[in-house]
């Protein structure tokens, strides 16, 4: 499906944002100023503002863990104070600042994050059966990587999709490494949608290094599931270059990755750059509209950190915290 | 005045799926083989609500709690029926971890109505995989809720209970009790989570307990009539635990034995053990004892006699408490 320039443009400011909120993020850990962990997005960023970008504010959304789903969030609209107060454990977090980096937005249709591997699947599986059973045409994207694909439960979920062709795409992130374990140490084929028509999905691999071919694939993906087609697969083949997780090594088993080559993706094969070079070369953005977009991607992130940094850290009593445990009681009527 | 009608506990749970089906258009059943019925508790159902909402589950644990937390969060009530609870490990982290946690992590502010439905108990034979009673295991997470009937009459109540209410709800049920046969009125009723019943009154002893350990504490109770004056109190539901009610009995008997069919170590009878130290110690005249499945695993066989808190174990502890 061929992009209209609007949405190049779309998918261009998406990106630009979501990159200067990810080193927003990186900012603020470095600083001692955030709770739990974060996963730098770096490079690895175009899968996410594609989906973000494409789906509708009422289709279920997980991300995929890495940037802590950053991308994905930033482009469907989701209120970015409240996610980064949360990351730094301040009342206006969007789970009053409990959670560190478990955030959630009913509303957006992105029940939030967990640290386990291989939880989308299921998940994917009740949205899109919630959707149809409902008789909606709402679809539900997960994103994972390739570590979270060795789970059993990949299987589990990618097969009940396609026996009940429920309107469910699953996107998987596939740089070849999960932490420090290369897939080709594990696994047996290197093509992970492989799997997934074997399993009567119909699949696509695309460059997830390239914005626009991942935009495009969203799209295809999207309307797929949307005309009840039933299931798709995306398999987007992109890069992290940097370590796992901030603090962490970047190493393949115990071999640390070579820097030359992490350094050589940063220039050759950073997403904004080979979007940038192409907008300009089809005349979509000049260079001054390319400096506003920054412009305004660094003033927006500025108002985020200020926003977050006004609440004030949260410091619920024990009491609070016991009596949360438990919704209160149902409200559905006596027959 | 008509006799009450007498129900198994299959048709009593079968009943209140009919009636909380009838009542909410979101709640649908999902589990595994349910639409012939491994147990009959969900015979009929597939014909009265259609494949929209009575649904085999393809066998894969994990994925059906998954699925079931998504579908809850997008606004649906779904009943997931793992046939023997013990399968249900395979969901570990999706029941235990993610879903029990799900609310209270994030800012308690989005409910999860999810009723998961599994058989249990030692007693025939077949060792731990499908005899683990789960309930030790799933209190130890905060988020969940818990319950285990003794009567139909309870088992229709508290199954209405776990699929209004808007948390997670385990609803435990003993394998050797499929068919039992026990009063039920036609009046539409209700067993609030979180409430024991004094199955039997008594003023020497109270003996705790939950599903079908009652009829053995029951039968204790009556065997010792003449001697020892036996109060029987069902927890029916684990999670809440009614303390209070266990409390106002201790205070009058001043002994406590509680049966369960768990592993004993660190289970559901060592919680309560600790809890009457922290809350009811004034009130007990002798130690707390515990009649459980002793600390090694379920090999199944004949092995259950060993297993089993059997009434002559049961009477042992009254008699060692009351001496
Ligand atoms: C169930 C579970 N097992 C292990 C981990 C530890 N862990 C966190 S991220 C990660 C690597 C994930 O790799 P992948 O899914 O390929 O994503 P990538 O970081 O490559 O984008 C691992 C092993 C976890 N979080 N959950
Ligand atoms: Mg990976």
């Amino acid at each position: 499906m061929a992009l209209t320039k609007k949405q190049k443009k779309l998918l261009y400011i998406n990106l630009t944002r979501a990159m200067t909120l990810d080193r927003m993020m990186m900012r603020i850990i470095r600083a001692g100023r955030m709770t739990g962990f974060y996963h730098e997005g770096g490079v690895s960023l175009a899968p996410g503002v594609a989906i973000g970008s494409f789906l509708r504010k009422d289709d279920c959304l997980g991300p995929h863990y890495r940037a802590h789903g950053i991308a994905e969030m930033v482009s469907k609209g989701v209120d970015i104070p409240s996610y980064l107060a949360e990351h730094m454990g301040r009342e206006d977090g969007c789970c009053k600042g409990r959670s560190s980096y478990h955030w959630s937005y009913p509303d957006d249709k992105m029940y939030g994050a967990g640290a386990n591997l291989g939880m989308p699947y299921g998940l994917a599986c009740g949205y899109s059966f919630a959707a149809k059973y409902k008789g909606t045409d709402q679809v539900a994207l997960t994103a994972f990587g390739d570590g979270s694909f060795q789970e059993g439960r990949s299987y589990e979920g990618l097969s009940m999709a396609s026996a009940w062709k429920l309107p469910a795409i699953f996107w998987c992130n596939n740089n070849g490494i999960a932490q420090h374990t290369e897939l080709s140490n594990v696994y047996p084929i290197e093509d992970l949608s492989r799997v997934a028509a074997a399993l009567g999905m119909p699949t696509m691999i695309v460059d997830g290094q390239d914005l626009f071919a991942c935009g495009e694939a969203a799209l295809k993906a999207i309307d797929h599931a949307r005309k009840g087609k039933g299931p798709f697969f995306v398999e987007a083949k992109y890069l992290r270059a940097q370590e796992h997780n901030v603090g962490g090594l970047n190493t393949s088993g115990d071999v640390p990755r070579s820097q030359e080559l992490m350094e050589k993706w940063k220039e050759e094969r950073d997403p904004l750059k080979l979007a940038t070079l192409q907008l300009l070369d089809e005349g979509i953005l000049t260079q001054k509209e390319i400096e506003k977009i920054q412009k305004d991607a660094e003033d927006e992130a500025d108002k985020i950190e200020e926003a977050a940094d006004q609440s004030p850290k949260a410091l619920p009593s024990i009491e609070e915290l016991l009596a949360a445990v438990y919704a209160p009681d149902t409200v559905v009527e006596n027959a | 005045m008509s006799e009450v009608r007498e129900l198994t506990f299959s048709e009593a749970i079968n009943e209140a799926y009919i009636e909380e089906m009838q009542c909410d258009e979101n709640v649908f059943l999902f589990g595994e083989c349910i639409r012939a019925g491994t147990f009959p508790h969900t015979a009929g159902l597939l014909k009265k609500f259609g494949e929209k909402r009575v649904l085999d589950s393809p066998i894969a644990e994990a994925n059906m709690a998954g699925f079931a937390l998504g579908a809850a969060q997008e606004g649906l009530r779904p009943v997931v029926d793992f046939m023997y609870a013990g399968f249900s490990y395979y969901a570990a982290t999706e029941i235990f971890l993610n879903t029990a946690s799900y609310y209270h992590v994030h800012g308690s502010q989005h409910p999860v109505p999810i009723v998961y439905v599994g058989t249990c108990g030692v007693g025939r034979r077949v060792g731990y995989e499908h005899a683990t009673p789960v309930y030790g295991t799933a209190i130890h997470h905060p988020g969940l809720k818990v319950c285990m009937p003794s009567t139909p009459y309870d088992a229709k109540g508290l199954m209405k209970a776990a699929i209004r209410d808007n948390n997670p709800v385990f609803f435990l049920w003993h394998t050797t009790m499929v068919a039992q046969k026990g009063p039920v009125p036609e009046e539409e009723y209700i067993v609030p989570l979180g409430l024991a019943d004094v199955k039997r009154e008594g003023t020497d002893v109270t003996i705790l307990t939950l599903g079908l350990q009652v009829h053995n504490a029951l039968a204790v109770a009556e065997t010792l009539q003449d001697e020892i004056s036996v109060e029987v109190v069902d927890a029916r539901s684990v999670e809440p635990f009614d303390l209070e009610t266990l409390l106002k009995s201790v205070e009058k008997t001043t002994r406590l034995v509680i049966v369960d069919e768990d592993i004993e170590r660190a289970g559901f009878a060592a919680e309560i053990s600790a809890l009457m130290m922290e809350q009811g110690y004034d009130l007990l005249d002798a130690p707390v004892k515990r009649v459980c499945h002793p600390n090694f695993p379920s090999p199944g066989g004949y092995m259950d006699a060993y297993t089993m808190p059997t009434p002559e174990r049961i009477e042992d502890a009254v008699r060692e408490v009351c001496r």
